[in-house]
């Protein structure tokens, strides 16, 4: 295992405090290294950053925290050279500087951590490192140096990686290793990393806020953009709230409790004490409502479901599972352990390679996508661009697809035309879909609106079982708030929900079981009463004999 | 957040209509303007030729009938490319298809030349609609058995279809008096009946106007045209929320030959009662370029059909009273063409 140090929480919540209040203390002397100032950026109508104003010290971890469009991800953009502001200055060092690219930003020492990393899955970590950067010995591809330069940041920073590996059969975690080993190799001063916990196990965030703290006791400065407010306050020395383009406030982490950071986060209009998603923040363990108290039918039976992927290989491997009526079922696991092949499954997309699928007694390892959704399954698929989405059409063509042909939406072969637009109109303002309306062309929704649309039209039937990946990507706090409350309604209507998802904090707030999907295999099943973080993540990593 | 009344006026939402044809205004203008002046710099009077090319169908019956005659194959050809389209396929063999369509028509109507009209007709125009849906389901079997491109087995297809035609225009039932590879005339009961006699005007019309209204009433209203939208949109996606995409591209793909079939079909039994080498003339080009001057909206097929078929009337009467080439107005359709697609471009931005 190359996880170090830091299993317990215990140890870490000691760590973290020891140095935040360092950290503020020095921060009052010096003169910020950056500053952003009034910087504003529009796209189209969307005013996505209006004057917002950050500033970064030395030696410290600035979190930047917010929901989904609050324009975290976009003001860090604009910082590495991604994104032109219409108005607004950067300053380093006091001095007015222009990123007009990511090349100029690390000419400026400043690098940045995008949440998908951009690898040459066939090169080793060395050659994905140095890929870009002028080399000594040039025309000689002698990597010699680089390797040794390599292996001194990684021990440095507690990010070791084996320089020889190929980056296609590494982990996510590792993967991110390198892509910061990356930015150091260039010299970085300022990193930007952008929710660098997706995907990560409990035992790796551990490492990587190891990692960020050594770093900024070297005289690094981190910005560390996430929308989990547990993270910054373990981690970071100050943090700025954004919420909806416009800076909320900038505080110091002790300067204020929880329940300040988080309604900065959701705004005026939602009631945090009575919320689903800060009451595991609060310790109120009671939320959300218990299980039944009686064992009841089940209305999923996967048995000994093998399932291949494109390559012909197991990727799916010998799952049994049973989702019962009025349970919220968690699969666990780090992307691309099989989940996706495990829901095509389900859904009748992909075919099975052993074993048997029953939902209601009704055994349906062989049947079609199509008569799966006619009332047994709705879902909401984890890709929504590419599974989900009809882009050139219009909303209310997005929002029947796979309903097109029940007698709601078709008599006689023919759309009924009125009952689509009422339908869709009152989906989109029930779901809070920013849209023109209908008609509006599926192309103007922005990637939070269209993950609205997936749980629209997956909660717009109702069905047996709802098959949901990854439900919340991309949406903001309300929103998220808004689908666990449904959820939560089909949990009680005594309805069977199958929630796939990477998210272990959704997983751990919303579900009765969490069974862990690694390589292809369920290597555990917790039940509410059993929940432990820790036990997940090592599960998550292959480790099944834990303490 | 639904804002469902702004810009509408009488129910209509002029607004949307505006914005969409705003650009084909400017297109056809700018167009025009680029063209005018090439005819400027051969030395020819360019505002004479643009009055010729835009008003001759309109100045006599004879010119309007001849638009109407060239609007009929131009909007089957433009159906047969959009409704693929519509799935995400490309149906370049409308020519092919056309021409199967237009032999099997011409075989029918020999072979059975002495059935009555009530009996032949709908042999001849059917049985080019079977053709060219054969001539289709070649390529998109080809597609479902080894997924192979359509675009490349559809332009292949079309080559086969020459060497069809000429063998079976001299060979099979060659007209020994023609100078041309021509075959003998169909039965009388297989020609289509005139609308208007002096200049003569065939039903094909009617037959192509309902084609487009059933093809639109089938794209916009139906569940089915709502899967063949689906698919086109993201084939993926609706596979995962159940539609049989396989189905949908074989469909589309025969769906355009028939149409294209029809349009042969029509050919012979409406305008040559017999088959002629080089009918299909230009018709697949221009069917391509109105598919995609309408960005695949079959309700705006027929409108950019008619006015291509003006255009290219046009273009016929200015080769011959002002003897610029009459190829002048392919280069404007194609101009529009661009100008429309850089219009996207120009809106995106």
């Amino acid at each position: 295992m190359s996880i170090i140090g830091c299993e317990s929480s215990g140890f870490h919540t000691l760590f973290t405090k020891a140095v935040y209040s360092k950290g503020v203390a020095e921060s009052m002397v010096e003169q910020p290294i950056l500053q952003m100032k009034d910087i504003r950026k529009t796209f189209g109508n969307v005013v996505a950053l209006n004057n917002v104003s950050l500033s970064l010290n030395r030696k410290e971890v600035h979190g930047l925290l917010g929901g989904n469009g609050a324009g975290k991800t976009t003001l860090m953009n604009v910082l590495y050279g991604l994104y032109k502001p219409d108005a607004g200055d950067i300053l380093l060092d006091g001095e007015k500087i222009q990123i007009r690219s990511p090349k100029d930003a690390i000419s400026h020492k400043i690098g940045m951590v995008h949440q998908h990393f951009l690898q040459v899955d066939s090169f080793s970590v060395v050659e994905n490192i140095v890929l870009g950067t002028p080399l000594a010995n040039n025309p000689r591809l002698d990597l010699a140096p680089a390797r040794k330069k390599i292996g001194q940041l990684a021990e440095h920073f507690g990010l070791e990686v084996e320089t020889e590996a190929r980056i296609e059969d590494l982990s996510m975690g590792i993967r991110q290793r390198v892509e910061i080993l990356k930015a150091l190799y260039r010299g970085v001063k300022i990193l930007i990393l952008d929710e660098p916990t997706t995907n990560l196990t409990p035992q790796e965030v551990d490492h990587l806020f190891h990692s960020l703290r050594a770093m900024v006791n070297a005289g690094m400065s981190v910005a560390f953009i996430t929308h989990k407010l547990r993270e910054v306050l373990s981690v970071c020395d100050r943090i700025t709230v954004l919420r909806q383009g416009e800076t909320v406030f900038t505080l110091g982490r002790s300067e204020a409790d929880e329940e300040t950071f988080v309604q900065a986060m959701v705004g005026e209009e939602m009631d945090v004490g009575d919320s689903l998603i800060f009451s595991r923040q609060r310790g109120d363990e009671s939320q959300p409502a218990p299980a039944a108290a009686e064992p009841q039918p089940p209305t999923l039976r996967v048995q000994d479901v093998c399932v291949l992927n494109e390559a012909g290989l197991p990727a799916v491997d010998g799952c049994t599972f049973t989702a019962h009526q009025g349970e919220i079922l968690g699969i666990a696991g780090v992307a691309g352990n099989g989940q996706l092949e495990l829901a095509e499954s389900i859904m009748g997309i992909r075919p099975l390679a052993a074993g048997e699928i029953i939902i209601n007694d009704t055994p349906v390892s062989t049947a079609k996508t199509v008569d799966l959704l006619q009332d047994l399954v709705t879902y909401i698929p984890e890709d929504r661009l590419q599974d989900g989405y009809l882009p050139t059409a219009t909303v209310a063509q997005n929002l029947i697809l796979g309903f097109h042909r029940k007698p709601t939406y078709n008599r006689h072969g023919f759309l009924k035309r009125r009952a689509i637009l009422q339908a869709s109109a009152e989906l989109i303002s029930e779901y809070n879909i920013i849209t023109q309306g209908p008609n509006d062309a599926a192309a103007n929704l922005s990637g939070g609106n269209i993950q609205r649309v997936m749980i629209a039209r997956a909660l717009s039937y109702p069905s047996q079982l709802l098959l949901a990946h990854n439900p919340t990507r991309g949406l903001d706090i309300p929103s998220m708030e808004f689908v666990y409350r449904k959820l939560l309604a089909r949990k009680e209507s005594g309805q069977a929900t199958l929630l796939i998802s990477e998210d272990l904090d959704e997983l751990l707030l919303m579900c009765d079981r969490i069974a862990t999907l690694y390589r292809g295999k369920l290597v555990g099943l917790l039940k509410r009463a059993d929940f432990d973080k820790y036990q997940i993540g090592r599960m998550m990593s292959g480790v099944t004999n834990g303490k | 957040m639904v804002n469902e009344n702004a810009g509408r006026i009488l129910g209509l939402d002029y607004r949307k209509i505006a914005n969409q044809t705003i650009p084909y205004v400017a297109a056809v203008g700018a167009a025009f303007l680029a063209a005018g002046i090439f005819i400027a710099l051969m030395g020819f009077d360019a505002l004479k030729a643009y009055n010729t090319i835009l008003f001759t169908s309109f100045k006599t019956t004879n010119g309007m009938v001849q638009t109407l005659l060239k609007f009929v194959p131009l909007v089957l050809q433009a159906l047969a490319f959009t409704v693929p389209f519509a799935a995400g396929k490309f149906n370049i063999g409308g020519e092919g298809q056309l021409i199967v369509g237009a032999i099997g028509a011409t075989g029918a109507g020999i072979i059975f030349s002495d059935l009555p009209a009530v009996l032949l007709l709908p042999l001849v125009i059917l049985s080019g609609a079977l053709f060219g849906a054969i001539w289709a389901a070649i390529p998109a079997w080809l597609l479902y058995r080894f997924n192979m491109n359509e675009i490349l087995t559809t332009v292949l297809m079309n080559f086969i279809s020459f060497s069809l035609i000429d063998y079976v225009a001299t060979k099979v039932w060659r007209d020994p008096a023609a100078g041309h590879p021509t075959t003998i005339p169909i039965g009388q009961g297989g020609q289509l009946p005139l609308l208007i006699s002096s200049p003569p005007l065939h039903a094909g019309l009617l037959i192509a106007i309902f084609v487009a209204v059933v093809i639109y009433i089938y794209t916009d209203k139906t569940s089915a045209g709502y899967e063949l939208i689906a698919t086109g949109a993201n084939p993926k996606a609706s596979r995962v929320y159940g539609i049989n995409v396989p189905r949908i591209f074989i469909l589309s793909l025969v769906l355009g030959g028939v149409l294209a079939g029809l349009s042969g079909a029509i050919e012979v039994s409406g305008s040559h009662h017999r088959l002629i080498e080089g009918l299909q003339s230009n018709y697949l080009l221009l069917g391509l370029i109105i598919g995609l001057i309408a960005k695949g909206n079959n309700l705006a097929v027929p409108f950019v059909a008619l006015f291509i078929a003006i255009l290219e009337v046009g273009a016929s009467a200015m080769q011959r009273t002002m003897m610029i080439p009459g190829e002048m107005v392919f280069i404007v359709e194609a101009l529009i063409l661009v100008f429309v697609l850089l219009s996207d471009v120009v809106r995106r931005r």
